[in-house]
C-alpha cells in the first residue's frame, strides 16, 4: 500500500492529468489517502497527521468529498467515537464492522435488541410492515451508523417471529394490507396472545409440573412426588 | 395403547369413584389390553366374585365394553365362544368432566339425573324421579327425556355383548390390490371392530319408540344373544353373571359423551380464537360453526361445508357484538382464520377447518411448555425446528435464532434428552470428513410425550388436593365457632389452596381434552 505524501508546495502546482474534475488539491490528496486505506478506513485525526494539512482544510475537504459522494463515513465497532472515513467503493472489513452480528467473537446482543426494539416500535405504529419498509425506517432512524443490509434486517425480523413478538403474514390487499401487493410477505405485531397465555393455552405451562425439569423423575410415592414437591409448596404460597 | 401416565391417571379416577378393587381390574385391562374373565382373575389375583362385581360396575358405568369372539378349539374340539372385556379409556377420563357436562345440560335444559347413573332405562328414570321428587307426572319426565334426546345429550347404550365373527376371507384380496386401496381399507383392530359392532345403528341411536313397554335391542345384538344362547350355555354361564340378564330386555340410555365433548370443544375453540386473533374472528367462527351444525356421521368432519358470504353475514349479525360487522370485516376475519375460498362466478364461498389443529393449538401448548421449562432461547430454537419440519444442522440453528453456538448445543441436547427432539449424526463425505449433528421435531412422538406429561400433571394435581385435604383435616373438621385467630387463617389458606388446585385441574382437563383431539 503506497501512501502518497503531499508536500505543501505541490499544492500550489496544479496537476491537470491526475486531478479529478472539480476537486482542489487538498481534497484530491485526502481522497487518495482514504482510498489507500481500502476497507480499513481512516479517521479524521489520522488524516490530519498524514497530510499535515490544517484542521479547517481537512474538515472542509472531507465535507466536500462526502457531499460529492466520493467517500462515506463508517462506524468503527472497535471505537465508535472515531469518525472513520472510507472510499465509497469499499465495504468495511470485519475488524471495523465486527462481522455481521458478532463483536469480538461474541454475539452483539445489545445491537440485536436495539434493532428489534426499533423494528417493533415501527411495526406497532404501522400495523403492517414490509421488509423494505422496516429497512428504510432503520436507515432513516440512524440507530445504526453502519450500512445495514436488507438481509440483516430480514434476519432480525425472522428472529422476532421466532420470539413470537411479530407474525409473518401474506398480504391480501384488503383492510390494513391495502397498500401492499397481494401475496407479498409482511409482518405485524403478534397481538394479545403472543405467547400462550390464559387458562386454555397456558393451562399446562402455568402449573408447576409444566415448568418442572424433574417431571420424568416424579412418581406418586417417590422421593420426588406431588405431595412433597417444593415447587407446589411455593406456588401455593404455603409455609406452614 | 394408552400412555403410562394416562393409565395411572385413569386408574386413580376409577379408584376415587368406584373403589380400589374396580381400579385394579380397570388398570389390569388398560395395561394388558383386552382380556377374558379368567385372565383378569389371574392377573389381578382377586377373587372371582370380586372381579365379576367390578366388571358389572365398570360396564354399567360405561368404562368397560364386553364382546364375544370365536376361538378355535384345540385338538379337534369345536370352536368356542369366549367373552372378552376392553377398557374404554376415553369414557373413564370423561368422569372427571362430569360437572362440566352437567353444567352444559342444565344451561340448555335444566337439571338432569342421568349423568350420575351410568345407564338407565326410561322406566327406571321415571321411578327414580318419583323417588326424588315425590309423585310426578310421567309426561313431564318423558318430556324432559325427549328434550335430552333431541339435543343428543343422551343415546342408546351399545349392545352389551356383540358377537364378532372371525375376519372374513375376502379381506385378503383387498390388500393385494395395491397400496392405494389398502390405505382406504385399513384393517381394524379387534377392539375397533368390537366397538363398531356394539354401537347402535346411527338411525336408532337417538330414536325412542313411542310405547313405554320394554323394547327389544337392535337386530344385531338380539340375534347374537339368541344365537349365542342356543350355542354354548355352559361356557357362558360365568359371563352371564357379569351381564345382567334384565339389561338385555330393556332399552338402556346413557350420556352421549361425544355430543358433550363436541360442545365443549366448540366453546373452547371459539374462546381460543378470540384470544389468539380477536373478538371478531371468534364471532365469525362461532357463526360458521352454528351454520355448519354437527357432523352427520361419527367421523369428525375436518372442514365445514362451503358457505356463502350472505349466509355467514346473516348469522354473524345475530351474534352479540356482531351487529356492527360488514362484509369487509368478515372477510378480514375469514382470512385470519385461514379459511379456504371457492369462487364460482360472482359468488364466493368459504370453508373452515373445524379442528383446533387448524389454529395451531398443539404448537401453542408445546411452545409454552418449552418456554417455561427451558427458557427463551430454547423457545426460539424449538419454534425454528417446529416450523422447519425437517432436520437442521446446529450452526444453522444457532445463526437463525441469534443464540451463541455453545449455548445452542446445550439447549438442543436438553430438549433431545427429554424426548422433545430427534437427533441424528451426519458424517460428511469428501476430502475432510466432519461430523455434524442434525435435529428435528417429530410431531407424532412429541404429541404423545406432551400428552403423557399432561396426564401426569393432572394426576399430580389430584394427589396434591388429597394430600392438602388430609393435612388440613383437623382444621377442616372444626366447627365454625372454633375457627378464630391462627386457626381461621389456616382454614382460609386451605380454602385458597383448594381453589387454586381445583381450578388448575379444570383448566388442565380442558387442555387435555383439546390436545387429545389433535
Amino acid at each position: 500500500m503506497s501512501r502518497s505524501l503531499v508536500s505543501p508546495s505541490s499544492l500550489k502546482r496544479k496537476r491537470p492529468e491526475t486531478q479529478l474534475p472539480g476537486l482542489v488539491d487538498a481534497e484530491h490528496a485526502i481522497l487518495n489517502l482514504i482510498k489507500s486505506k481500502k476497507d480499513l478506513g481512516i479517521w479524521t485525526r489520522e488524516i490530519k497527521l498524514e497530510t499535515k494539512l490544517a484542521d479547517n482544510v481537512v474538515t472542509k475537504s472531507v465535507k466536500s468529498l462526502l457531499a460529492k459522494g466520493l467517500i462515506k463515513e463508517v462506524v468503527n465497532i472497535q471505537n465508535k467515537a472515531k469518525k472513520t472515513y472510507m472510499a465509497v467503493e469499499f465495504e468495511p472489513s470485519k475488524e471495523i464492522s465486527g462481522g455481521e452480528w458478532y463483536n469480538n467473537g461474541e454475539l452483539d446482543k445489545q445491537l440485536i435488541d436495539a434493532l428489534k426494539l426499533v423494528c417493533f416500535r415501527y411495526m406497532r405504529m404501522q400495523k403492517v410492515a414490509t421488509l423494505e419498509g422496516v429497512h428504510n425506517e432503520i436507515k432513516k432512524n440512524g440507530v445504526v451508523t453502519f450500512d445495514i443490509s436488507s438481509q440483516q434486517i430480514g434476519e432480525i425480523l425472522n428472529s422476532m417471529v421466532l420470539d413470537n413478538d411479530i407474525i409473518e403474514v401474506k398480504s391480501t390487499g384488503l383492510g390494513d394490507y391495502y397498500s401492499i401487493p397481494i401475496g407479498k410477505t409482511c409482518y405485524r405485531v403478534a397481538g394479545g396472545a403472543g405467547v400462550a397465555k390464559g387458562p386454555r393455552m397456558g393451562a399446562f405451562a402455568t402449573i408447576p409440573c409444566g415448568a418442572c425439569p424433574r417431571i420424568s423423575f416424579c412418581t406418586s410415592d417417590g422421593v420426588i412426588s406431588p405431595s412433597t414437591c417444593v415447587y407446589y409448596t411455593k406456588w401455593l404460597g404455603i409455609d406452614f | 395403547m394408552v400412555s403410562p401416565h394416562g393409565i395411572q391417571f385413569a386408574a386413580h379416577l376409577i379408584s376415587s369413584f368406584y373403589g380400589e378393587l374396580c381400579s385394579k381390574v380397570c388398570e389390569c385391562l388398560l395395561r394388558r389390553g383386552t382380556l377374558t374373565l379368567a385372565q383378569i382373575i389371574q392377573s389381578t389375583e382377586l377373587s372371582r366374585e370380586n372381579v365379576i362385581n367390578c366388571l358389572r360396575v365398570l360396564i354399567h358405568q360405561n368404562c368397560v365394553q364386553a364382546f364375544a369372539v370365536q376361538r378355535e378349539g384345540a385338538f379337534g374340539e369345536a370352536p368356542r365362544i369366549v367373552t372378552q372385556y376392553m377398557a374404554l379409556f376415553n369414557n373413564i377420563i370423561h368422569k372427571l368432566r362430569a360437572p362440566k357436562f352437567m353444567q352444559i345440560v342444565s344451561e340448555e335444559l335444566g337439571k338432569d339425573g342421568l349423568m350420575q347413573h351410568g345407564r338407565l332405562s326410561l322406566k327406571r328414570i321415571i321411578d327414580r324421579n318419583e323417588q326424588t321428587a315425590g309423585s310426578s307426572d310421567i309426561h313431564v319426565v318423558r318430556e324432559s327425556f325427549i328434550r335430552l334426546l333431541n339435543a343428543r345429550f343422551i343415546e342408546r347404550c351399545p349392545a352389551p355383548e356383540p358377537f364378532l365373527a372371525p375376519p372374513a376371507e375376502d379381506e385378503a384380496p383387498a390388500k393385494r390390490r395395491g397400496a392405494k386401496s389398502a390405505k382406504i381399507a385399513e384393517p381394524k383392530t379387534t377392539e375397533q371392530r368390537a366397538l363398531a359392532a356394539a354401537a347402535p345403528m346411527e338411525s336408532m341411536r337417538f330414536l325412542m319408540e313411542m310405547d313405554d313397554l320394554p323394547e327389544k335391542n337392535d337386530d344385531e345384538s338380539s340375534d347374537s344373544v339368541t344365537h349365542r344362547k342356543k350355542r354354548k350355555q355352559d361356557v357362558l354361564k360365568s359371563d352371564e353373571d357379569v351381564l345382567d340378564a334384565n339389561d338385555k330386555k330393556e332399552v338402556l340410555w346413557r350420556v352421549n359423551f361425544e355430543e358433550l365433548v363436541r360442545r365443549l370443544r366448540t366453546k373452547a375453540c371459539i374462546s381460543y380464537v378470540k384470544t389468539k386473533i380477536n373478538d371478531e374472528a371468534g364471532i365469525v367462527l362461532s357463526a360458521i360453526l352454528d351454520l355448519s351444525g354437527r357432523p352427520e356421521s361419527r367421523q369428525k368432519a375436518e372442514k365445514t361445508a362451503y358457505l356463502s358470504m350472505n349466509a355467514i353475514y346473516d348469522e354473524v349479525i345475530k351474534k352479540e357484538g356482531g351487529l356492527g360487522m360488514d362484509f369487509e370485516r368478515i372477510r378480514v376475519s375469514l382470512d385470519q382464520l385461514g379459511c379456504e375460498t371457492l369462487s364460482t362466478g360472482l359468488d364466493e364461498s368459504y370453508s373452515i377447518g373445524t379442528h383446533l389443529s387448524s389454529f395451531s393449538y398443539f404448537n401453542a401448548v408445546v411452545e409454552s411448555v418449552v418456554l417455561r421449562r427451558y427458557g427463551r432461547e430454547a423457545y426460539r430454537v424449538f419454534r425454528l425446528l417446529s416450523k422447519a419440519g425437517r432436520f437442521l444442522e446446529t450452526d444453522k440453528i444457532s445463526d437463525s435464532t441469534f443464540v451463541e453456538k455453545k449455548d445452542a448445543i446445550k439447549i438442543l441436547y436438553k430438549l433431545w434428552k427429554d424426548d422433545y427432539l430427534h437427533m441424528e449424526k451426519v458424517v460428511s463425505s469428501g476430502a475432510r470428513q466432519s461430523l455434524f449433528l442434525v435435529w428435528r421435531v417429530n410431531k407424532q412422538t412429541l404429541w404423545e410425550q406432551v400428552l403423557d406429561e399432561m396426564y401426569h400433571a393432572a394426576l399430580n394435581l389430584r394427589l396434591r388436593i388429597a394430600h392438602e385435604q388430609d393435612r388440613g383435616k383437623e382444621v377442616l373438621q372444626l366447627p365454625r365457632e372454633k375457627l378464630v385467630g391462627e386457626l381461621e387463617k389456616k382454614y382460609k389458606l386451605l380454602g385458597k389452596v383448594r381453589v387454586i388446585l381445583e381450578s388448575s385441574l379444570m383448566n388442565l382437563d380442558e387442555a387435555i381434552m383439546l390436545f387429545h383431539d389433535f
